[in-house]
């Protein structure tokens, strides 16, 4: 008889729990929101998609070998940062843009902080924010250009002005309402605005995939979603479809889904992604309505992530039989 | 309605369910180590060469929460040495050789009881500990009750065995729920003062129908007696969640559990007290149950205590060669050395990995996914003793780490058990607790040096 491993318990580990499978089970719930995007927004947006992918992956592989450390390419989190940056950018962004955003997430935001797990801030969207500041338009709403024809869908597809979106006109208020896209073409997305954000039914779909596979709660991205949708409900005067509008429009799916559900930079309980979310809420409210950027869900997400370490604090759990 | 504990599903590979225990060949030589119980180390009262005969004391309990040991067959000592044991290091044990006879010692006849005190000292002499893990002996469970400041109105018979693989217990409960009974009516007997007016709460998970059904035949009509019905979930047999589920009760850090007007007792020791009381065969021998991957075929058998683990797979045989082996359940079990260790008291399961199974994958970085806080039953914030655990300045990381509640683990295994990252949270959190006593004892000493 052979020697005897010895470890300390417990000698079993519940199946399919690892890393890799949940940074799996995140690229998957993104294939639907990627592929209208592609439907939507033409070929461009696949490779731009496809070199953030790449380029972030290339990114950690090097820098895990430059800095001499435990190559982590495998557990797919970078595939999660590209894909995640890729829908976070118009096709107005140019490819050689893509990389350095992409570099920036894997090396300054997560590898310089000493990578998975380590990271403060979401690398996505800090790797965003540091483009539109860069560069400028990257995330600029473009004029859709579909792979085929999308006239088989009817009314769902809203004729759009150039470079508008959706955004833009229901910032104005209420009566800007008129000028957006209805809830039911907010839904297809077949409009102006990032690769990822428009197709609300794919991201949707995404969300479904997340929670019936338990890699998010969902109350996280709900309770982002419904603080903004009362925000709007009461400032637009209990206007249901204003406030649907707004849920709709601009990245608060992809970011409520996606972003505010990210382990690393939330809170590590229920109660404190809840906190992070109504947070949010709040903070994209604030900057939609009263900011000079029309969107606000990337800032409020990075705030909210900056605040994370206090609302743990704040919320931990108290235990059973715990003595103070 | 009262908030539900959090709690897990582990696969319950129960395959030797339905297996009635199998009395084992006499072993050709036992070994008996003296600390099979949670106490001081007992004291060897033969020497070798010394003849003894099945159920004779062979050593007598030295010290606080001891408990003596018993010959388990009949031969001759060949020696008293420190032995490796599955505690992992060597331990000062008995060898018995076999003489082939299996003689029953004159001294093993039913103990007199007239009183309390006479009971407790019975249950003492029978070297009955506490057979669900703890080893702590039963008669100073029993005396804790006697504290009239506890009140003690419920007693949880722990017959949850919500471990993956062990069926033990549950064979147990088939075979001999006469015995259970008796324990009840011996408890309910001499110790009426304190536990006359006491429900007896028998608990068990719903996936052992069996012997639920079993047991709801045999306490037909006594109201004293309640089969309490638990879900199927781990750590449903931790006392602090057994308390919890069965009576609603908070057990609180830091206090005796009896305090919670509650005993608990595991259901084949309270079994193994009625046997002895009725027949003066001590804790002699036990069920085991030999199951694993690489098992041939899984089985219950009945083996003397201080069998070595290799008799009983012999018996089982072995389709693999085996990577890890356990003694007692997946989740809580030690894993050993050597088959050459023999089973002690506590030894409910032996299980064998094979080489695949043997090696969990290898630690990676957390991810702050918080699944080790959801599943902790007592909502301890693991990932943050995690993390602690890397301060430097000690007052920072004890203030810290007291913060996190990792004082109240109940080292259930359920955060490394789901830990994507598999990082080994329990024994992190077992460095915390170790850490904080050290870190308590220091300040103690230092505030005394100030004085």
């Amino acid at each position: 008889m052979g020697k005897l491993h010895i470890s300390s318990t417990p000698h079993i580990h519940q199946k399919g729990s690892s890393t890799r499978n949940i940074m799996l089970d995140v690229v998957i719930a993104m294939l639907p929101a990627t592929a209208a995007g592609i439907i939507i927004f033409g070929l461009k947006a696949l490779w731009v998609v496809l070199t953030c992918v790449a380029s972030a992956v290339a990114a950690e592989a090097l820098f895990n070998l430059c800095a001499g450390k435990k190559q982590t390419v495998g557990d797919f989190s970078a595939v999660v940062t590209g894909l995640l940056l890729g829908l976070n950018l118009s096709t107005n962004v140019e490819l050689w843009q893509c990389v350095i955003g992409s570099v920036f997430a894997i090396v300054v935001v997560k590898g310089f902080f000493g990578g998975i797990g380590k990271n403060i801030v979401n690398p996505a969207i800090a790797a965003r924010v540091f483009m539109l500041l860069t560069f400028g338009s990257v995330a600029a709403a473009v004029q859709i250009a579909p792979l085929f024809d999308l006239g088989f869908l009817g009314n769902a597809v809203p004729e759009i002005a150039a470079g508008a979106t959706p955004l833009a006109s229901l910032n104005a208020g209420v009566e800007g309402a008129q000028n957006a896209p209805s809830v039911l073409q907010l839904l297809v997305g077949a409009h102006g605005g990032t690769i990822g954000e428009t197709c609300g039914i794919a991201l949707l779909i995404g969300f479904a995939y997340l929670v019936a596979r338990k890699v998010i709660k969902w109350y996280v991205p709900t309770s982002y979603v419904a603080t903004v949708f009362v925000c709007y409900f009461v400032f637009g005067g209990f206007n249901a479809t204003y406030a649907l509008q707004h849920v709709l429009a601009g990245g608060l799916l992809l970011g409520a889904i996606f972003m505010a559900t990210d382990y690393v930079t939330t809170p590590n309980t229920g109660k404190g992604r809840v906190v992070f979310c109504v947070g949010a809420g709040l903070l994209t409210f604030a900057i939609r309505q009263f900011g000079t950027f029309p969107e606000g869900v990337s800032i409020a997400i990075l705030t909210m992530n900056l605040l994370t370490p206090f609302i743990s604090d704040w919320t931990r759990k108290k235990t059973l039989g715990g003595i103070k | 309605m009262k908030k539900d504990i959090s709690s897990l599903h582990v696969p319950h590979n129960k395959n030797t369910a339905a297996c009635a225990p199998v009395q084992i060949e006499m072993p050709k030589e036992v070994i008996l180590p003296m600390n099979m119980h949670s106490g001081h180390d007992a004291e060897p009262i033969v020497s070798v060469g010394d003849h003894v005969k099945v159920g004779q004391l062979i050593a007598r309990e030295e010290g606080r929460f001891s408990s003596p040991v018993h010959a388990t067959i009949s031969g001759t000592v060949v020696e008293i040495a420190p032995m490796p044991t599955s505690s992992g290091k060597d331990t000062l044990a008995i060898r018995i050789e076999s003489d082939g006879k299996m003689e029953v010692a004159e001294s093993v006849k039913a103990p007199e009881i007239t009183d309390c005190d006479s009971f407790l000292q019975a249950v003492r002499d029978g070297g009955i500990v506490g057979l669900g893990g703890a080893a702590f002996p039963t008669w100073a469970k029993f005396n804790e009750a006697k504290n009239p400041d506890y009140k003690v109105d419920t007693v949880l018979i722990n017959a949850a065995e919500c471990e993956p693989y062990i069926t033990s217990d549950h064979r147990m409960m088939l075979e001999h729920p006469e015995l259970i009974a008796d324990g009840i009516e011996y408890l309910r007997k001499y110790m009426n003062e304190y536990l006359g007016n006491a429900v007896f709460k028998i608990c068990i998970e719903t996936n052992k129908a069996d012997a639920i059904e079993v047991l709801e035949k045999t306490f037909e009509g006594k109201d004293y007696v309640v089969i309490h019905k638990l879900k199927t979930i781990y750590p449903q047999g931790a006392k602090q969640v057994m308390l919890y589920n069965a009576t609603g009760r908070v057990a609180v850090a830091g206090r005796r559990f009896p305090s919670f007007g509650a005993l608990i007792i595991n259901v084949s020791s309270i079994a193994k007290m009625a046997e002895y009381l009725n027949t003066g065969m001590p804790l002699v021998e036990r069920i085991v149950t030999v199951d694993g991957p690489a098992v041939e075929k899984p089985m219950n058998l009945i083996a003397p205590i201080g069998t070595r683990i290799s008799e009983l797979l012999k018996v089982t045989g072995l389709k693999a060669e085996p990577g890890k082996v356990i003694v007692g359940g997946p989740m809580n079990g030690t894993a050993i050395c050597s088959v050459d260790d023999p089973i002690v008291k506590v030894s409910n399961a032996v299980l064998v990995f094979d080489e695949k199974s043997a090696v969990l994958p290898e630690a990676s970085a957390c991810i702050n996914c918080g699944r080790c806080i959801d599943k902790c039953p007592v909502g301890i914030s693991v990932a943050e003793v995690d993390r602690v655990m890397n301060i430097k300045n000690e007052d920072k990381k004890a203030k810290m780490l007291i913060e996190t509640g990792v004082r109240q683990c109940v080292d259930c295994a359920c955060c490394s058990y789901v830990c994507p990252a598999n990082r080994p949270l329990l024994q992190i959190n077992w460095d915390a607790k170790s850490f904080l006593k050290k870190y308590a004892a220091a300040q103690k000493e230092k505030e005394g040096g100030n004085k």
